[in-house]
Order: C-alpha cells, then structure tokens, then sequence
C-alpha cells in the first residue's frame, strides 16, 4: 500500500489522485475549522504535535487499515500551528477498489487518529 | 537511575516547564514516576484519570517499568483533526 503523510505548518495544497487501473473509489475528506467552539466564537486553533510519535501513532494506523481492507493509497496532511476558522486542518484521500472498503478505511482512520495520535488543540 | 518527562499541551501549564529529569529507584513503574510528578506539580493532580503516558514513541501503562535513560511523555487526551 502506499503511504504519504505530511504534518505541516503551511496551508494544505489540494492535488488531484493519480488513480490506477485497479482502484474504482476514492474517499477525500477535509477536517475545516469551525468558528466557534464549544459556544463562543473563535478565530483560530492552534494545533501542537509530538511529531515524532505522531508520525508512529499513524504508521500504526496504516498497519491496520492494510491489514482489514485492500487499500490502494493513503495521503494525509495535517496542518501543524494556526490553523484560521474556515480552512482546512485535515485533508485525507483514501483509495480503494470498491467504494464501501474506502469509506470504512477513511472512517476507521479518523477515529483512530481521534484516539491515538497525540495532537492537541487550543482555540483562539 | 534518572528518566526524562516531557510535559505537552496545557500539561504544560500546569509545570511551567517543558521537561524535567527525575531520579528514580530501580524497578519503579510509570506510576510511581507520575506519584512523584505530582507531589513535585500540585497542579497536575487530578489529571490521573485522563493523562496518557508513552515511553518514546509508544504508548504505555501504569505498570510498565522504567529503565535508566527512557524518555516519558504525559500528556492529556488527544484532539487532532
């Protein structure tokens, strides 16, 4: 399978997917900033990473999703710093044969990544 | 034998610093360490529950046993996305 992750500091670039001949679905999904958190408005997040464990505790990710569903490509960016209210914090495109192993693998990955993965938060 | 914590997110607030070294015995376990972190930071007590703890790039439990030279993070839930 193959891999790209990115955490960056810069505003993330979108691309078109490169298919290949095999894979017949790809999931992309945008994790935008809200302006408001819990209630009260806000501007911005700042997004902080132990990137070094970061880029493991996603490798691990990538493991499992390889081994429960035949996925094709993962790329990942996530944006590091001041993220401002409306852009993109999160871009994930996952490719996959067939539709219903890509949404499964996009949904699977976000949750873990939810749980696992030590980025923090601080609105602003 | 000495180890090194590394606090994250608002954990470091509650220290005011980023990492500390702390001298511990033989045989303690990350439980022991966070015990001694929080009569050294009153401020972190009443993170025990929610605190997550990895030794490197691993994640860990309470009963993991140190060794001399590790390098511990603590750190509150996680929020990416």
């Amino acid at each position: 399978m193959k891999r790209e992750l990115t955490l960056t500091h810069e505003p993330i670039a979108e691309s078109a997917p490169q298919m290949s001949k095999d894979m017949g679905a790809v999931v992309t999904f945008h994790g935008v900033v809200r302006g408001t958190e819990e209630g009260k408005e806000i501007t911005a997040i700042d997004y902080e990473a132990n990137e070094e464990m970061a880029q493991h505790q996603f490798d691990l990710i990538f493991n499992a999703i390889e081994e429960r569903w035949p996925v094709g490509s993962i790329r990942l960016v996530h944006r590091l710093g001041v993220v401002p209210a409306k852009e993109a914090a999160l871009r994930m495109e996952i490719m996959a044969p067939h539709r219903t192993e890509a949404f499964e693998a996009c949904q699977f990955l976000i949750n873990e990544m939810k749980t696992k993965v030590p980025i923090w938060k601080r609105p602003q | 034998m000495k180890v090194k914590v590394k606090f994250w997110s608002y954990y470091r607030d509650h220290t005011g610093c980023e990492k500390t070294t702390a001298e511990i015995n033989e045989g303690a376990t990350i439980s022991n360490l966070v015990a001694m972190l929080h009569e050294q930071f009153p401020k972190l007590a009443g993170t025990e529950k929610c605190t997550l703890k990895a030794v490197g790039v691993e994640y860990q439990d309470d009963d993991y046993v140190l060794n001399d030279g590790d390098e511990v993070s603590l750190f509150p839930p996680v929020q990416g996305g």
